[in-house]
């Protein structure tokens, strides 16, 4: 006869979790059923003979301890670790804020490039332009959709893929259109400035969502608007499709260096030369935004993914804050509050 | 980490964040007369430098940005209040006419992500 047990969970912070603890658990040769309620934290696990439920609890725990996951029968005091956690992942946060405005006023990264851009030179300022203030709006958005795409995903590295070349092959191809079509698409101000609002709105919304600010699954926006946006957004998030399409538009994204490149592109007057020129670029930025999504997948999967992906989320907020600030700025909305 | 140890850290960091930010590097001015004219010349390489110009009212006034292998965002100049949007040549001098500009009305000049600015004062 089956003997049922219900175990409260720790630790499950994806959706994927909840696949690879059933995995674990239903390779233990008593165990014969295995399904988790994520959205209470519950495990149920049926076995052939009567255990005592606390040994059951240690003697599963050891087995699912190793990726960060914890059963016990009495439910664990969870609101008080997760109030530690945000408060050690605000200060992490601000630190690497910190670290990065630092690196932008020193300066450091405002040497010049004279003469003719060439391949090699686009490629370099694409190094550049990776660490640069264009990580606010870019890099924030890769960083932010990462670490949600790892939160929910199994297959966050096909995602990667997908985003990656997306962006690699927009950046070519649009570069090699601009080459052709020279003038006739001036890059416009204002288009790219809305775009850069937007994004920095995509980013506050997920940069609040790592941090748990709202509780999962039910996330709450005022107006109707935003809600149905990103409503849409989710829905989108987990196609072939986004990936590809998200690293085409990072290509109209605000980044100064982006812009000088796209000219340079206009400038270039033909198909190839645009190419070569807009392709280097992205290659030049590519190293630091792998680094971005894969490192943080390597994290979320890590034991340390909770510190994480709330840390990630005060970075992003942080950024979102500055691009959306400055973005308004942009636009002559409000007067430029700061300067870096 | 203790949580009133962390809130303290915390607030530490959120000031410092402030001081970067609002702490400006201003160069000299360079605001020069000639023939009647007078030349407000602007670097614009890693934002604009000085950002704060004294410059005088009531005279023909032409405003000088230099770039020097700039390719940041302050080489995609705005400055919405006489409609100049461009992209300026990564290193050259372009000249901006600012026309006969009126006291206390300044011009602001922002990059096109809007990290940057630059204000001029004319009195």
């Amino acid at each position: 006869m089956p003997h049922k047990y219900i175990f409260h969970v720790s630790g499950t912070h994806c959706a994927a979790c909840k696949i690879l603890i059933e995995d674990i658990l239903k390779e233990q040769d008593f165990i014969k059923n295995v399904s988790i309620d994520l959205k209470r934290k519950t495990v149920e696990i049926e076995t052939n003979n009567e255990q005592n439920a606390e040994e059951l609890a240690q003697i599963l725990t050891i087995k699912i301890k190793p990726h960060g996951y914890a059963l016990s029968v009495e439910k664990t005091t969870e609101e008080n670790k997760k109030d530690d956690v945000i408060w050690k992942a605000i200060p992490i946060g601000l630190v690497f804020l910190i670290l990065f405005f630092i690196l932008q006023k020193s300066g450091i990264l405002n040497f010049g490039i004279g003469g003719k851009i060439t391949p090699i030179t686009s490629l370099i300022v694409g190094l550049i332009a990776s660490v640069s203030t264009c990580l606010t709006i870019v890099g924030g958005l890769v960083l932010s959709l990462s670490a949600k795409v790892s939160q929910d995903e199994v297959s966050d590295t096909k995602t990667f893929l997908l985003f990656h070349t997306g962006r690699l092959i927009s950046f070519a191809l649009l570069g090699g259109l601009l080459g052709v079509i020279g003038n006739a698409i001036g890059i416009n101000f204002t288009f790219t400035a809305i775009l850069g609002i937007i994004a920095s709105l995509v980013m506050l919304w997920l940069g609040l969502n790592l941090t748990g600010v709202f509780s999962r699954n039910h996330v709450t926006l005022p107006g109707g608007i935003f809600q149905k946006v990103f409503s849409v957004f989710r829905k989108i998030e987990h196609k072939t499709f986004t990936p590809l399409a998200v690293g085409f538009g990072t290509f109209f994204l605000p980044c100064g260096f982006t812009q000088s490149i796209q000219v340079a592109a206009i400038s270039s007057g033909s198909f190839l030369s645009g190419v070569s020129v807009m392709f280097a670029f992205a290659l030049g930025t590519l190293p630091m935004l792998v680094l971005l999504s894969f490192g943080s997948a390597s994290f979320a999967h890590g034991k340390h993914a909770p510190l994480f992906f709330k840390s990630a989320g005060v970075v992003v907020i942080g950024l979102g804050i500055f691009a959306f600030l400055a973005g308004l700025a942009g636009l002559g909305i409000i007067n430029p509050l700061f300067s870096i | 980490m203790n949580k009133a140890v962390s809130i303290i850290i915390t607030l530490g960091l959120v000031v410092f964040i402030g001081i970067i930010f609002t702490g400006g590097t201003n160069r000299a001015q360079s605001v020069e007369i000639k023939n009647g004219l007078q030349y407000i010349t602007i670097n614009a390489k890693g934002g604009y430098s000085p950002q704060i110009t004294e410059a005088r009212a009531g005279l023909p006034t032409k405003l000088i940005l230099k770039t020097n292998g700039t390719f940041d965002c302050s080489a995609s100049l705005v400055i919405r209040s006489i409609g100049f949007q461009e992209i300026l040549p990564q290193t050259g001098e372009t000249e901006i006419d600012l026309g006969i500009p009126k006291a206390g009305v300044p011009i602001l000049g922002v990059c096109g992500m809007g990290m940057y600015s630059f204000k001029v004062n004319f009195s």
